[in-house]
């Protein structure tokens, strides 16, 4: 008999669910925590109190700074220093072929900073949609998974039959299953919009690495034209090959601040030192869905506005809303928090999606549980609790390891990995049901540290207090979560192996 | 997209969304024992649907059409979940929070 199509819609929920939920996990809760990467990062950079720098004399010290370190690069990038990250970046590229160079300085002096090497925020921005990895291969990966997910998404409510008239239902009064079934529906019902919103407009943002096609065949060996033409970056203008003296950056800078009512965000200086040179002054998103940002192109020796960019045709003006929805940067503290939620509904809803894939093959009492259901279950216990404990590692590793080591940036994240790989292997080897509890508590201990070890290592008093507030949030939800789970499988099983009905009905 | 035009959606979709979980048999039943009257379903009903709608119109009055429907969105969720959290660990309390929605709604709409 040929199965229905609700069947076969359950089948292919359940397995598409089954194969990226591990890293959609990981993306889900890391791109959660991106929602507040500038307050990580500030809290990642203890020493670091807020200067007022004013924009043009920020840029000039960045380009000072260049001018030494990079003076053959083709590109300058000096980032203006924010509120939320009060400091001077300056990226370069040597050639179009080399990755871009970075190094970031104090805004009051322009020298390298003295703060602590972290990657702040950034780090889990990164792995969000690279994992860490090359970024090709990274954002392959995360991109492939989510086109899954979003069928995985769109089966799961062809399967739920009853979205309206359970929407409200969490029955924890009965099985197991159903509880984390009905905990799947609610998490995943309540926060549909979103659901199907991030992980549409997540795919969005990596189209041009899923598709590239378009592109190279419509723009052969031009790509960057792609991006002119569609309003995004200005005209890139070669190099003269013979040296002159640029205008001081600061009074262009006041000039296209005159221009646009946005804060400046950042100055670019294309061939920097060379007759052809151009400066590009970047603005700030103004308000709107949108990620786009007003841009003012100068020549760097005459001073002449070359363009102005800011509307976009309508494609682009699609294209970048979407990245707006998905970046959520026009969100005030309320609504940042709102989506921080429907993140936290949509990793709970993968969880307990993989959960109840083992619970419902759990077997028989007595029974040896098979290799792929031991697989899944310290896959589980690796990613739900690992990932987890990796983060708290994280922070904790931004406050213990010594200020001045060599490559620290690169320890905090091999720290992370560390701690992720070791809970991930205890979770390999004891796949059971008190491991939830017992790597629960650790994850749970390691989240309430946070505050105390940060405390006991830096001066700033409440400055963290919303920082810190999280970290026991989330601390007390996994004790909670830790306990919840040892007291609910006892009674379950005391009840099953006591009363006879029980035992008759199984 | 302030604070109090957030915390009035919030309200008003709480509101809206605890009437219409009270029409329903199951946790009409779990709350006050028996199952709503058909009228008074179809009341519980309606209100709920007005408050969700007022929520709507309040969204896009003060966050206007750009952010509006994303803060409605984002709002529902939030409500929906304080819900199912009151329906399944403290359902006595869901009317008498209901309620206190409504005077809550008030007030942000005033500071809005």
């Amino acid at each position: 008999m040929k199965p229905g199509f609700r069947q076969s819609m359950a089948w292919l929920h359940t397995w598409a669910g089954l194969v990226t939920g591990w890293v959609m996990f990981c993306v889900f809760v890391t791109g959660t925590a991106t929602y507040y990467r500038a307050d990580i990062s500030h809290w990642m950079r203890p020493e670091l109190q807020a200067a007022a720098v004013e924009p043009g004399v920020a840029v000039e010290r960045g380009a000072a700074y260049l001018k030494v370190h990079a003076p053959k690069a083709v590109a300058w990038f000096v980032s203006v220093p924010q509120a939320e990250r009060p400091l001077l970046d300056v990226y370069w590229f040597d050639s179009f072929e080399t990755p871009i160079r970075q190094a970031t300085l104090d805004a009051g002096t322009g020298a390298p900073t003295t703060v602590r090497a972290t990657q702040g925020g950034d780090f889990l921005y990164r792995f969000h949609y690279e994992l860490q990895m090359m970024p090709g291969l990274g954002r392959w990966i995360v991109g492939a998974s989510a086109l899954v997910l979003l069928v995985a998404l769109v089966s799961g409510i062809v399967t739920h039959r009853r979205i309206f008239s359970d929407f409200f239902t969490f029955r924890r009064d009965r099985s197991a299953q159903r509880g984390w079934l009905d905990a799947h529906n609610v998490t995943g019902v309540l926060a549909l919009p979103f659901h199907l919103m991030i992980t549409y407009t997540g795919i969005v943002t990596l189209a041009f690495t899923l598709m590239p096609w378009g592109i190279t065949s419509a723009y052969r060996g031009d790509e960057l034209r792609f991006f002119v033409e569609a309003g995004q970056s200005p005209a890139w203008r070669a190099a003269a090959g013979r040296p002159a003296d640029a205008l001081p950056l600061a009074p262009l800078m006041a000039r296209a601040q005159a221009e646009v009512s946005e804060p400046l965000e950042m100055a670019i200086i294309n061939n920097p030192g060379d007759a052809a040179s151009t400066v590009v002054a970047v603005f700030e998103e103004p308000k709107g869905l949108a990620h786009r940002h007003p841009q003012v192109v100068f020549e760097a020796t005459s001073g002449a506005v070359i363009a102005r960019l800011g509307t976009l045709k309508p494609a682009a003006h699609v294209f970048t809303s979407f990245l707006g929805l998905h970046e959520a940067h026009f969100a005030g503290p309320a609504l940042r928090g709102l989506f921080f939620l429907c993140g936290l509904l949509g990793s709970a809803t993968i969880a307990t999606g993989l959960v109840l894939w083992a619970v419902a093959r759990a077997p028989k009492a007595g029974a040896v549980p098979g290799f792929a259901l031991s697989l899944v279950r310290g896959l589980n216990l690796g990613t739900i609790l690992g990932l987890p404990i990796g983060i708290a590692a994280f922070f904790l590793a931004n406050r213990l390891l010594p200020v001045a080591m060599n490559e620290r940036a690169t320890w905090e994240g091999a720290v992370f990995f560390a701690a992720w790989g070791l809970a991930a292997m205890v979770g390999l080897a004891r796949p059971y049901a008190r491991t939830w509890r017992e790597m629960g508590a650790a994850a749970a201990l390691l989240f309430l540290s946070v505050p105390l070890v940060s405390d006991l290592t830096t001066d700033r008093g409440l400055d963290f207090a919303g920082f810190d507030a999280a970290m026991i949030a989330i601390g007390l939800t996994l004790a909670w979560g830790a306990r919840k789970v040892s007291h609910y499988r006892g009674p379950a099983r005391l009840r099953a192996a006591t009363a006879p009905e029980a035992l008759a009905r199984a | 997209m302030t604070p109090s035009s957030v915390l009035l959606n919030l309200a008003l979709s709480f509101a809206g969304l605890s009437a219409l979980c009270l029409a329903m048999d199951r946790h009409h039943r779990a709350i006050f024992r028996v199952a709503p009257s058909r009228r008074q379903a179809r009341a519980l009903r309606g209100a709920g649907w007005c408050g969700i709608a007022a929520s709507f119109a309040a969204a896009v009055i003060l966050a206007d059409w750009n952010f509006g429907p994303v803060q409605w969105l984002g709002s529902l969720t939030g409500a929906a979940l304080l819900v199912v959290g009151l329906v399944s660990y403290r359902p006595r309390w869901i009317r008498p929070a209901a309620l206190a929605a409504l005077p809550l709604a008030a007030a942000a709409a005033f500071l809005a």
